[in-house]
């Protein structure tokens, strides 16, 4: 631990003389001084890229400067984190975190402590979904069936062995059955469940909307504290005696060495930004405004702690890590 | 109909929704051409620009970029050996030799009106048949893409003209350095020799740049200035009709390929090429002269690809489920604007979807002649000396792949398959085979876990499915088939040098 302290208070002095040759050193006040980026890895147009684009429109208004999300796909957010590490510790590089992170952590392929969680900004909500047409009435229903026949009643997901495994998986534990969960790319999960290929489907219900208001999907369960005011009919896991609750967030999170006064800066900017008009209405129209409570700097730490406690341990009874 | 009028005088009265979908063409084109700067790129950098438009307007915007990107790539392919996009890599396997045959314009010519004749195929299958082929790709599970992959995998033993070996051998080359990443069903890391980089695997946009343009690059400069392939006539010369009508055959199957496969989420453009490319090659009464200059290995790719482009709208507009990775970031720019994407979309919003049918189709009517402009543009580049050309193609190829995903590996894949490429050449391997078991394989082992995740780990129950079941018999046949017409060629070689000898 000392030495990590000594290592990052050597590198900032460093930082800090260089820095007093080039330029005149970096004050909070004048931060951010240039667009931010923020690298992810997920897809343009996709969620966490709409999500980023969504913070930053009214974000560019309060600070002056552009935020712009930066796409690095695929192995499993490794490269995405890798790049964003590589970059340095100047407050104008952020990287989109979320569960990913969490597990890539617990995996041993991240490293959180190098990383400052700035804001979760939204706390999202999934439902199990069947086709219109499912034999399946209620989740009970549904779990009956995957007790009866082992191995048969499979969840379409998206990702493998990523967050949506863990929360199925962790209905399978508390409800004592196993379910079998089949990867998918977003699009072939919807495909495969509305053509019957698989029994179910675990998704947020932003992108499922549309599925559901024209009737051709429904949900058994939402995973969530409390029902959704748009499905009232839709019991939680958790009413049901299944006490699942676990969801996808959307956060940004700062280097560990970053300066403290600009992430302050740049929270306070974050929370001004979240408020505005433009931002809710997206939120409103991506089903996100139920539980997405801003939360910022020590607490967020505090919440990511319990997160990777509790996906640790629903990680280890499934088998994915030792 | 009435709703139909209703949109076509939404378009043309207004001469801003004209200019949208002439910018739109164009700006596809020139994103399609430029090696690593994909279609996808082209609609993700206008999504932020929609913002100020009516969402039909985006989607005029965004569907033209579509059209034309899809195209745009094949003109690098033929004139660079550098496929501009994925979907193109295809074209280049007949269209650069043909180009440096000399005939370089009628290569240019053939992609051109093959991808319009495709284009217009698919943005009417899309008009008249989105329902119904929206259930029908429902009807596909893991199972029948498998199948699907194996009929095209099935055809790399075919491919190359040479040694049924050595296609052989470059086909299982690629399917082996497709499985480098993380397993799609465990998320464990396969041969990535603990350098987590390498989770993302070998993907395939830096592969196909290194193995085409690279290492033609490469070879040239080895051939030092005695090169005597010099590229000239660029002039675009759109083909007669009596040569469309003798590929027909090819022709339509492309197109109904690339429909079907376009409307199946999670593949697109680039497999519907590979996969007529594939069919092209089985059907033809000359399969040894595909990668050597064949008119319909240019025309099968092109016009699949097109096809595809109307085809992956279907599951979008009917469904709200994208059919490709273009689409899906149109469906993050639908949603921008408020729409729900679902199965209501095309019921509530009329106006917006017959709009995109009209604009798609005036979108590749335009895409003809302004096809035509674009590729004697990039022709001027052929006036310059290769010892300018060479280094500037290896620069963009290198910015382009790293722009593509910022993923440093990516450039270290490109370059090491630059060097594979020319050993695969010097070594007469088909490059063909090596990049179709690279794209395929992949879909091939995914759908092959997820279909037997399913089935309960039942390869009975698995293969039993009515269009599994034809597909995979489909490919045993052809297999089969092929294996035979070699043996029965080696035979008659045999029996005419007998008689030879036999008559000295």
């Amino acid at each position: 631990m000392k030495i990590t302290t000594f290592h990052s208070a050597a590198r900032a002095a460093t930082l800090a003389g260089v820095a007093a040759l080039v330029a005149p050193v970096a004050q909070a006040q004048d931060y951010p001084s240039r667009t931010i980026e923020v690298i992810h890895e997920y897809g343009p147009g996709g969620g966490t890229d709409r999500f980023i684009r969504a913070v930053a429109q009214p974000l560019s208004e309060i600070t002056g400067e552009q935020m712009v999300p930066i796409s690095v796909q695929g192995g499993g957010g490794v490269p995405a984190y890798t790049n964003f590490i590589q970059r340095p510790a100047d407050g104008h590089s952020l990287l989109g975190l979320g569960p990913a992170q969490v597990i890539g952590h617990i995996q041993g392929r991240m490293d959180l402590d190098e990383l400052m969680p700035l804001a979760r900004v939204q706390y999202d909500q999934a439902l199990l979904w069947v086709p219109a047409d499912s034999p399946h009435e209620t989740l009970d229903d549904f779990l009956a069936a995957a007790k009866e026949n082992p191995g048969r009643v499979t969840v379409g997901v998206t990702g493998a062995a990523g967050f949506d495994d863990v929360v199925v998986g962790l209905l399978g534990l508390e409800s004592d059955t196993m379910l079998t969960t089949v990867p998918f790319s977003s699009s072939e999960m919807v495909s495969n469940t509305l053509g019957g290929q698989v029994t179910a489907m675990f998704e947020e219900y932003g992108p499922a909307r549309g599925l559901a208001e024209s009737g051709d999907m429904r949900a058994l369960a939402v995973f969530s504290e409390e029902r959704l005011d748009a499905l009232p009919d839709v019991p939680t896991a958790a009413e049901l005696g299944y006490d699942v609750t676990l969801g996808r967030w959307r956060a940004f999170a700062m280097h560990a060495d970053d300066d403290a006064a600009q992430a302050q800066t740049l929270y306070d900017a974050i929370e001004e930004a979240v408020a505005a008009e433009s931002y809710k209405e997206f939120e409103a129209q991506n089903a996100l405004q139920y539980r997405s409570e801003l939360i910022g700097l020590e607490e967020f730490q505090a919440f990511v702690d319990s997160e990777v406690e509790t996906y640790t341990t629903v990680l280890r009874e499934l088998g994915y890590i030792e | 109909m009435s709703a139909y009028m209703d949109a076509l005088t939404y378009i043309v009265g207004s001469p801003v929704n004209l200019f949208f979908i002439l910018f739109s063409v164009v700006w596809g084109i020139v994103f399609g051409s430029v090696p690593g700067l994909t279609g996808i790129v082209g609609v993700a950098l206008l999504i932020p620009f929609t913002y100020a438009f009516e969402s039909e307007q985006s989607l005029l915007l965004l569907g033209g970029v579509y059209v034309g990107a899809t195209f745009g790539g094949s003109i690098s392919a033929i004139l660079f050996n550098t496929p501009g996009s994925p979907e193109a890599a295809c074209t280049a396997l007949d269209g650069y030799p043909m180009a440096k045959k000399g005939q370089a314009g009628r290569a240019l010519g053939i992609a051109l009106a093959s991808s319009a004749l495709g284009g217009i195929f698919g943005t009417l299958v899309l008009m008249l048949l989105a329902p119904p082929m929206a259930q029908f790709a429902l009807q596909f599970g893991p199972p029948e893409y498998f199948a699907l992959a194996i009929l095209g995998i099935t055809a790399i033993a075919s491919i190359g003209g040479g040694s049924i070996l050595k296609g052989l051998a470059a086909g299982f080359i690629g399917l082996a350095v497709a499985t480098v990443g993380l397993d799609p069903i465990t998320g464990v890391g396969r041969y990535t020799f603990g350098n987590n980089m390498l989770l993302t695997g070998i993907s395939f946009v830096p592969v196909i740049i290194g193995t085409f343009a690279l290492a033609e690059v490469l070879t040239r400069v080895g051939e030092g200035r005695n090169s005597k392939e010099a590229i000239t006539d660029v002039s675009t010369k759109l083909p007669s009709l009596k040569e469309l009508g003798s590929m027909k055959g090819t022709l339509g199957r492309s197109s109904v390929l690339g429909a079907i496969i376009g409307a199946l989420p999670g593949v697109g453009a680039t497999t519907a090429s590979f996969i007529s490319y594939s069919e092209a090659v089985r059907w033809s009464r000359h399969p040894e002269r595909f990668g050597t200059g064949e008119p319909e290995g240019i025309a099968a790719p092109e016009s699949a690809n097109n096809s595809a482009v109307g085809g992956s709208m279907i599951p979008l507009l009917a469904l709200g489920i994208p059919g490709s990775a273009t689409t899906a970031v149109m469906l993050g720019g639908l949603t921008i604007h408020g729409i729900v994407p679902g199965p209501l979309l095309m019921e509530q919003n009329t106006r917006l979807v017959y709009s995109v049918f009209i604009s798609m189709m005036l979108a590749n009517v335009l895409m003809l002649f302004f096809g035509v402009r674009a590729a004697r543009y990039f022709a001027l580049v052929l006036t310059v000396p290769y010892a300018v050309v060479g280094p500037a193609i290896v620069v963009m190829c290198m910015t382009g792949v790293y722009g593509l995903n910022g993923n440093m590996v990516d450039i270290a894949v490109m370059l090491s398959f630059g060097v594979v490429g020319v050993v695969l050449k010097a070594m007469r391997y088909p490059v063909a085979s090596f990049i179709i078991g690279l794209v395929l394989g992949p879909i091939a082992e995914t759908s092959l876990r997820q279909g037997l995740m399913i089935s309960g780990y039942s390869y009975a129950e698995f293969a039993s499915r009515p269009i599994t079941a034809l597909l995979l018999g489909l490919s045993l046949v052809s297999l089969i088939y092929g294996f035979w017409g070699r043996w029965k060629a080696a035979r008659a070689d045999r029996e005419a040098e007998a008689a030879a000898r036999a008559a000295e």
